[in-house]
C-alpha cells in the first residue's frame, strides 16, 4: 500500500511539473477539449434553466393568443411592405454605386447562437454560446446582436464556444465617435461595472453625452467597421489624451441570442 | 469502497459545479457571481486522505485554470501554474486543519470554502494587476471578492450535508467518537 501511495505521489509531482510547463498553444488545445467535455452538461443545464424560467410565462388565455396573433400578423405585413421598399432602394443603391465605380458593400454571414451561461469568474467577462467549430465558428470572430457589438470568440470546441465580451478589459476595439473625426480604443474595466472606457481621444474632443460610438474597422483588425458599440456618458481630458465613458449597447447580463460573424457574404 | 465512490462523485461534481455556477444568476445589485468550485474543492480535500486529496486538488486546478484561460497575443494571461500552486497549497493546509480538528467538520468546510474563495479571487486580482499594470482597488473590486466569499459560507452546508454520509470517518455524530482520519502518514 505504501508503495502505491509513493508511486501516486511521484506521478503527481511529474504531472504538476508537466502542466505548469505547458505553453499557450497546448493550453488552448486542452481548453478546447475541456469545453467539449463541459458542453453536454452546460447545454442540459441551460435547457433545464430555460424550461424552469418559461414555466407559466408562456401560458396565455385564448383572447391573449388571438390578440398576439393579430399583432404579429400586422407586424409581418408591415415588415414585408418595408422590405419591398428596401429592396427597391437596394437596387437603386447598387446601380448608383456601379455608376460611381464603388465596390459592392458586402453584408455579413451570420450564425445565430444561444447564450448558455455567463462565466462566473470575477475578472473576466465571458459567455458561452451553443455553436462551435461544427457550425463554422473559429477563434477571433466578432459576435453581435441586433443592437450592436457583443465581443469576440476565444476558445472554440465542436459544439460550444466562449465569447470575450466588449466589457472585458482585454477586449480592445478600435472605435470612432459619430459626427466627429475622433477615434480611440474601447475596452472594459477590471472592476467591470458594465461600462466601457474609450481612450486615446484628443484632449480637445468635444464629445456630448448621447453621441453614438461605432467600430472603426482598422485594417488587420477583427471587427468590421460601423457596428454600434455604445453611447457616450461622459468625457474628460487627461494629461496626454481624452477619455470617454460609454454605455454599451449590448447589456451583458441580459444577452440571450447573439450572432457570430463568420465572414462576408 | 465508500472512499472510491466519494472520489468518483467528487470528480463528477467538478465539471458539474463549473457548469452550474455559469448558469446561476448573479447576486444583485452588482450581479456578483457565485463560485461553487471552491466549495466542492474544500469538501474533497478535507474528506479524502492526503494522496487522493492532492490529486483532487490538481484536477480542480486544471478545471479552474482551463476555465479562466485567456490567450492574448500568443501568451496566456494566467496559465496553469497559479491555480496548481494555489490549490495544492490549500490542499495541504486543509489536510493539516482537518487532522487538527478530528476530520470532517461542517465549520471547517464552511470557513475553508470562504477562505479559499477569498484568497483565490484576491490572488487572481493581484496577478492581473501585475500583468496588466495598475491597481484599481475600488468598491466594485472589493464587492467582487467579498460577495462570493461570504456566499461560500452559506453554500457549503448544501454540499456538506448530502455528501457527509459517504465519508467513512465522518459518520459518528460526536467528534470524540470519530475514527482517526488517514492523514500524512504514508
Amino acid at each position: 500500500m505504501k508503495k502505491l501511495q509513493i508511486t501516486a505521489l511521484v506521478v503527481l509531482v511529474v504531472a504538476v511539473v508537466a502542466f505548469c510547463m505547458l505553453e499557450a498553444g497546448s493550453l488552448l488545445h486542452l481548453q478546447s477539449g475541456f469545453l467539449g467535455i463541459l458542453s453536454p452538461i452546460t447545454r442540459s443545464g441551460s435547457a433545464v434553466k430555460s424550461g424552469i424560467g418559461s414555466l407559466g410565462k408562456d401560458l396565455m388565455t385564448l383572447d391573449q393568443l388571438q390578440s398576439e396573433y393579430q399583432r404579429v400578423l400586422a407586424e409581418n405585413r408591415r415588415l414585408r411592405a418595408e422590405n419591398n421598399g428596401l429592396r427597391d432602394l437596394q437596387k437603386d443603391n447598387d446601380h448608383l454605386r456601379e455608376i460611381l465605380g464603388y465596390r459592392e458593400r458586402s453584408s455579413f454571414r451570420l450564425v445565430p447562437a444561444t447564450v448558455l451561461g455567463h462565466d462566473a469568474g470575477a475578472w473576466w467577462s465571458t459567455i458561452k454560446i451553443n455553436k462551435g467549430s461544427k457550425d463554422g465558428i473559429a477563434p477571433d470572430m466578432p459576435v453581435i446582436t441586433d443592437r450592436g457589438l457583443v465581443g469576440k470568440t476565444t476558445a472554440v470546441s465542436a459544439n460550444l464556444s466562449e465569447v470575450l465580451l466588449v466589457t472585458d478589459e482585454n477586449c480592445k476595439v478600435a472605435a470612432k465617435v459619430e459626427g466627429t473625426r475622433e477615434q480611440g480604443i474601447c475596452a472594459g474595466t477590471r472592476g467591470n461595472g458594465g461600462e466601457l472606457q474609450m481612450t486615446f481621444l484628443s484632449k480637445l474632443a468635444d464629445l456630448q453625452p448621447g453621441q453614438k460610438v461605432y467600430t472603426a474597422g482598422v485594417s488587420g483588425g477583427i471587427f468590421p467597421s460601423g457596428i454600434s458599440l455604445g453611447t457616450v456618458k461622459s468625457f474628460h481630458a487627461r494629461e496626454l489624451d481624452g477619455e470617454a465613458v460609454l454605455e454599451p449597447v449590448a447589456d451583458p447580463g441580459s444577452l440571450e441570442e447573439v450572432f457570430v460573424i463568420t465572414g462576408a457574404k | 469502497m465508500r472512499q472510491a465512490i466519494l472520489f468518483i462523485i467528487l470528480l463528477v461534481l467538478l465539471p458539474v459545479s463549473v457548469a452550474l455556477q455559469d448558469l446561476l444568476p448573479g447576486i444583485p445589485p452588482a450581479q456578483e457571481r457565485l463560485l461553487l468550485l471552491p466549495v466542492v474543492f474544500v469538501f474533497g480535500v478535507i474528506a479524502l486522505p492526503m494522496v487522493p486529496a492532492l490529486w483532487f486538488a490538481l484536477l480542480t486546478a486544471l478545471v479552474h485554470g482551463l476555465l479562466l484561460l485567456q490567450v492574448q497575443s500568443g501568451q496566456s494571461e494566467m496559465g496553469l501554474t497559479l491555480p496548481v500552486v494555489f490549490f495544492l497549497g490549500w490542499a495541504i493546509l486543509l489536510q493539516m486543519a482537518s487532522e487538527a480538528t478530528h476530520g470532517m467538520r461542517w465549520e471547517l468546510h464552511a470557513i475553508g470554502s470562504a477562505l479559499v474563495t477569498l484568497t483565490l479571487l484576491s490572488s487572481e486580482f493581484l496577478v492581473l494587476c501585475i500583468k496588466r499594470g495598475g491597481f484599481p482597488l475600488d468598491f466594485a473590486v472589493l464587492l467582487k471578492i467579498a460577495v462570493p466569499s461570504a456566499a461560500a459560507v452559506l453554500l457549503a452546508p448544501l454540499l456538506y450535508l448530502p455528501l457527509r454520509s459517504l465519508v467513512p470517518f465522518a459518520t459518528a455524530s460526536d467528534a470524540s467518537q470519530l475514527p482517526k482520519k488517514p492523514g500524512f502518514g504514508l
